[in-house]
């Protein structure tokens, strides 16, 4: 009942004409970067970041529009997956399947309509799963104490190479130079740590750029390696003949992904590839040999979809209520609530609960809008795949400059900028993950933070970090992210990789 | 061929030695020591970024090609190109520096030279035009401010 109230003041920040107005374009530029090839999610809130700052937008405001970029992103991956049979991202990877094929039989306006509505009721479903389980994690977390935090933060970084990932010990390197890079500046009693005597150092490295420069400068980098642009054979879409009982047929299909992507999403680490993986593969085992999967089955194309959107709702929850991302994205909009003074975590629900719950009521106004601006305007979405990426990201990448100096106007933040590109092509050539890194620089200060008082409440005793039942349980399961996916990671993969007959870019 | 992975192993080991040698440095905090200092959280990532990248010297991956021939080179332009945009923002102004910089990248990465320019110089005068009227941020304008109505 106490959530109902919290959900109507949420839906009266998000229906405030300014947000709505912020929601409706997070949506639609979300669903183009999300279309475009080689920008996922995680790159197009990052590049955005800045220019929401710059806008100057209040901090709900900012949080809903960048919260339906993610939503959008989510959607719009899936156009290039049926259309070019190019997945946008990882989770895409399981939509091509169907997608492509009804694209190809001349079925594309059906396939993106049934994806569409796939898509809209995954999300839906999260999100009322997000309303419903939020709070009580949130209240549960209350009972946390530093020690526990530490433990969970470790669990944290355990579990973001995700079962996906592919050698943990380089989460682990990776989780380290960013925990690194998280200490330079003064820290908290007054010492100078790493700043060489720098003065732009002192205030540490922002995250923000070390996100722009990782995610956007790394990207345009790889493409001029790649050059694999443009010269697809690209579908036309015919015009659209869908009737309710396609509609209907693909219904149990959407809510068992989004069901099933839902649990995917908050599991830490699990994310969106799973996600849509299992929403795949359950319809395959349910719908059995009555269906044509592989040959453009519309549930095919339905059931990943929304396990796809429902993981990534789900891995919202525990970003807001324990301020611990369980993907690149959610990581990217952890950095927007940091820098805006908001710390996530359960304190949130009471502290910011206008925000909390205004960003939860904006997912699913969200969600509608995608789904209005997603059946008729898929065309405006289809031309716009057209445009060639070497114009693409040369222009994305000079916004993301712009960005970053509406900021500061400081040309020392640019050049780190480009080095953080430098850094992140060497380290994705070398196969370190690039999120983790992102996640150190986040959670440094409050991982040290935690450890402190942890340290000061025990009077420097090393065995309060593993002292009560709870704590235990998260190292165990943190031990557990470690070695988990050197047993199931390359299981998944192969059998991904079996479904799909290609290796796939690297995901979420 | 496992070198990447090894080699990169051993720059890390450098720099885990390196941080937590500069972290020994630290000096006292003001009113003496404390069971947490600067130092503790700093001398713990130094204990595990030494250890994971043994593993990887020990257990390396499989090396992923690097562009040495002519990719490498455009990618050398590429990096030169930002580097140089950043020093020529103030001074040339964000209209002609975008024109330079994106047409440059656009024409190295395949773009005719016209269109790669003309791009460059559209994307600059739409984002200008965006930031300055529309968002009220006042990007450099350089030489160009003759042009600028008073």
């Amino acid at each position: 009942m106490e959530t109902l109230g919290y959900l109507i003041d949420g839906f009266g920040v998000a229906l405030a004409p300014h947000n709505l107005m912020f929601a409706l374009l997070g949506a639609f530029l979300g669903t183009l970067i999300g279309a475009l090839p080689g920008l996922g999610p995680a790159n197009g809130v990052a590049i955005l970041i800045p220019l929401a700052f710059s806008l100057g937008l209040a901090p709900e405001t900012a949080l809903i529009m960048l919260t339906s970029v993610y939503a959008g992103a989510m959607y719009g991956g899936r156009i290039s997956s049926i259309l070019l049979n190019i997945p946008g991202d990882e989770p895409a990877m399981m939509t091509c399947l169907d997608g492509y094929p009804m694209a190809r039989k001349g079925k594309a306006a059906e396939a993106l309509a049934i994806s569409a509505v796939a898509s809209f009721m995954g999300s839906l479903i999260a999100t009322v799963g997000l309303i419903l389980l939020a709070p009580l994690l949130a209240r549960f977390a209350l009972t946390f104490g530093p020690a526990e935090y530490f433990a969970l933060f470790l669990l944290a970084f355990a579990t973001l190479g995700g079962i996906t990932g592919k050698n943990p010990m380089k989460t682990v390197v990776a989780a380290c130079l960013g925990l690194m890079i998280s200490t330079m500046g003064i820290d908290s009693t007054g010492v100078q740590r790493y700043t060489f005597g720098v003065l732009e150092l002192y205030e540490g490295v922002d995250f923000i750029i070390a996100i722009v420069g990782l995610f956007a400068i790394s990207e345009l980098l790889f493409f001029i390696e790649d050059k694999a642009g443009g010269g697809k054979e690209k579908m036309t879409v015919n015009k659209l003949s869908l009737k309710w009982a396609d509609i209907r047929g693909i219904m149990p299909s959407s809510i068992r992904g989004g069901i099933l992507g839902f649990i995917a999403g908050v599991l830490p680490g699990a994310g969106a590839s799973l996600g849509s993986f299992i929403g795949y593969t359950l319809e395959k085992k349910v719908v059995g040999s009555k269906g044509y999967f592989g040959e453009g089955d519309p549930r095919g194309v339905a059931g990943p979809e929304a396990g796809n959107n429902g993981a990534s709702s789900g891995a919202l929850v525990p970003m807001l209520t324990l301020g611990v991302p369980g993907s690149g994205t959610t990581a990217v909009l952890l950095a927007l609530l940091i820098s805006l003074n908001i710390t996530p975590g359960p304190l949130m629900f009471t502290q910011n609960a206008d925000i909390v719950w205004g960003v939860i009521a904006a997912l699913l106004i969200g969600n509608f809008l995608l789904l209005v601006l997603n059946i008729p305007l898929v065309g405006i979405f289809v031309r716009l795949l057209s445009v060639p990426p070497k114009y693409l990201l040369p222009v994305v990448t000079m916004v993301a400059f712009v960005g970053i100096y509406s900021i500061s106007n400081s040309a020392f933040d640019l050049y780190f900028m480009v080095a953080f590109g430098v850094a992140g092509y060497v380290f994705r050539k070398l196969e370190i993950p690039l999120v983790p890194i992102i996640l150190g620089l986040l959670l440094g200060p409050e991982m040290e933070k935690n450890l402190r008082h942890a340290m000061d409440i025990a009077d420097g005793d090393w065995t309060i970090l593993w002292d009560s039942g709870l704590a235990i349980g998260l190292w165990v399961f943190a031990g557990l992210g470690l070695i988990l996916p050197y047993i199931v990671g390359p299981l998944l993969r192969r059998r991904m990789k079996a479904a799909t007959g290609t290796g796939g870019p690297e995901g979420d | 061929m496992t070198f990447n992975d090894r080699i990169f192993g051993v720059l890390l080991i450098a720099l885990a030695v390196a941080y937590g040698w500069g972290a020994s440095q630290f000096p006292e905090p003001f009113g003496g020591a404390e069971g947490v200092g600067p130092e503790t959280f700093p001398l713990l990532l130094s204990a595990v970024l030494a250890l994971s990248s043994l593993y990887l010297i020990v257990r390396p991956d499989p090396d992923n090609a690097w562009p040495w021939s002519r990719t490498g080179i455009e990618l050398v332009i590429a990096v030169v190109v930002l580097i140089a945009y950043t020093a020529l923002l103030q001074p040339l102004g964000f209209i002609l520096s975008t024109l330079l910089a994106v047409g440059t990248l656009c024409w190295r990465m395949g773009a005719s030279p016209v269109r790669a320019y003309v791009t460059g110089g559209v994307a600059g005068v739409v984002v200008f035009l965006v930031f300055n009227f529309a968002l009220d941020l006042a990007l450099p304008l350089g030489p160009l401010s003759l042009l600028e109505v008073s």
